[in-house]
């Protein structure tokens, strides 16, 4: 009750000080629209249904990449944790990878997956990775040294060794990359629309801010993507929790 | 020693003219070298030497974590073998795993070994039972004190029964009262199920309190420099330690100590003996 409050509160005040600049700087709406301004908007796009339509495509996407991304990365991050040999040989490349720049790959990967769906999700999966796999790959290494030779005293195998020990020491720093992954889902998702796309909140976004000047409707789809990241991050949490005893 | 031997319970352990070497061949450490040593199926060996003389390597060798560089190693006959239940290992830490109960840590060998969770339970409850700890079955590793927390390492090297127990300096963290009522309840535990039993220890009054045979060990590269057959009555109260014989067998153990060690401080001492 208390943290609810708290978070109310803390909404509150960003509201007041948000309406505030707009009455101080009297702000264009097509600048810095006010808070009220931006809810009527709000309730209209929900009315005519516009926004649920984009919405539920880029829910779709970021759900999709978020689990292609994150399985693909445990499974990697393992591979990783376990073998020197395919970290050195893996690892310029996922690294490399990372560092191009995501917005400069994504019109490239539109081409190669077909520009629908599959691209958006792949796209989406892509950034995902990288910070859930280093995140397993040092977590696997976290594991005791004398708990590993423990388990072996007793003639652990070496999938006995990854599902009893390995895995549940990566659980603590594994969440870690899942909770900044599913962020970045949200904005992998967008980067892919930008890429390519009829529908979803960064077409939304692109709409309103190129074909309609529509500055309100821009920050009604900002808010959704705010708040879809919230949302996954809140779900990241509380899975966490029943996972990893504090 | 006959009295040892007639007990057929427990496996008999041979090391036998057996060398490691860790690292590089030219730069690596030697930890045991030339080192042979019986032991009979159902003694109570207590082994015993300076900081790094190789005691846990020798333990690791007859749990088959590591492999003799030369040499062999067999119990009853046969090379020992990670997780073929014939051999329990508590080491100096309790080893516990965080997120387990200590009723699911003692079970862990028969749920590697395939153990279906009902009979698991029953004979990890048992363990429990014999080194008094049931009443923590439930609680996490980080609520059990030091000693609980050995007691509980202790249940699980027990669990299946193993032919063979290795006990690597299981009491050394704890404090001298405590230690003293876990030598007792060892004892008790070991004359109740008599077994192969290999205790490594730094401490020469527990070695005496315990041992069939005290192994006193020489610094690296380590092997075996005296063993002291100790034929004191069993059980063995805290105060059997004051009686002349005790005393006298206490005063070998320590005496083998020193000169092992004084080998060690003056190299040349062992060519001035051979001249």
């Amino acid at each position: 009750m208390r943290r609810i409050g708290a978070g109310l509160a803390s909404l509150a005040v960003f509201l007041a000080l948000w309406k505030l600049a707009t009455v101080v700087g009297r702000y264009p709406d097509y600048i810095l629209p006010a808070p009220e301004v931006v809810g009527e908007r709000a309730w209209r796009a929900v009315d005519s249904g516009v926004l649920w339509e984009h919405t539920a495509v880029t829910l779709l996407e970021v759900v999709l990449g978020f689990a292609a991304g994150a399985t693909t990365a445990i499974v990697t991050g393992i591979a990783l944790g376990k073998s020197v040999l395919i970290e050195r040989v893996l690892s310029p490349y996922i690294v490399a990878a990372q560092a191009i720049p995501i917005l400069a790959l994504a019109p490239l990967l539109d081409i190669w997956f077909g520009g629908g769906l599959l691209a958006r999700v792949v796209i989406c999966a892509l950034i995902v990775f990288f910070p859930i796999a280093i995140a397993t790959m040092v977590g696997i290494r976290s594991v005791d040294p004398l708990l590993a030779e423990m388990l072996r005293s007793l003639g652990a195998s070496g999938p006995q060794q990854t599902r009893l020990l390995e895995i549940p020491s990566a659980l603590p720093v594994l969440f870690g990359g899942l909770r900044v992954g599913v962020t970045l889902a949200v904005i992998g998702a967008v980067v892919a629309e930008w890429a390519g796309a009829s529908a979803g909140l960064g077409v939304l976004i692109n709409i309103a801010n190129q074909g309609l000047f529509d500055t309100p409707l821009m920050f009604v789809a900002l808010a959704t993507l705010a708040i879809i990241g919230l949302a996954f991050y809140g779900l990241v949490v509380i899975v966490e929790r029943r996972f990893v005893s504090p | 020693m006959s009295s040892q031997t007639s007990r057929r319970t427990g496996l008999d352990v041979r090391i036998d003219d057996v060398d490691v070497r860790f690292g590089a061949p030219d730069g690596g450490v030697t930890a045991l070298a030339d080192c042979s040593l019986d032991v009979p199926a159902g003694s109570l060996t207590v082994i015993i030497g300076p900081n790094g003389c190789g005691k846990s390597t020798l333990l690791r060798l007859v749990a088959g974590l590591i492999a003799p560089s030369s040499g062999r190693v067999a119990v009853d006959g046969r090379e020992p073998r990670p997780g073929d239940g014939r051999v329990g290992l508590a080491f100096q830490q309790p080893r516990l795993v965080p997120w387990r109960s200590t009723l699911d840590n003692v079970g862990l060998p028969l749920e590697l070994a395939g153990v279906p969770a009902v009979e698991r339970r029953a004979q990890a409850t048992d363990a429990l039972e014999r080194v008094g700890l049931v009443a923590a079955a439930r609680l996490r590793p980080r609520e059990l004190s030091g000693g609980m927390a050995q007691r509980a390492a202790l249940a699980r090297a027990l669990i299946g029964d193993p032919a063979v127990l290795l006990l690597d300096e299981p009491f050394s963290a704890l404090d001298a009262l405590t230690r003293e009522t876990f030598d007792a309840e060892l004892q008790r535990l070991w004359v109740d199920r008599p077994r192969t039993l290999i205790l490594v220890t730094h401490s020469v009054s527990e070695a005496i309190s315990l041992a069939d045979r005290v192994v006193v060990m020489t610094p690296r590269p380590g092997r075996v420099a005296r063993i002291v057959d100790v034929d004191l009555p069993r059980p063995r109260p805290p105060e059997l330690l004051g009686n002349p014989h005790a005393v006298d067998l206490a005063g070998q153990v320590r005496e083998a100590l020193a000169t092992a060690h004084a080998v060690e401080l003056r190299p040349w001492a062992e060519q001035e003996g051979a001249a």
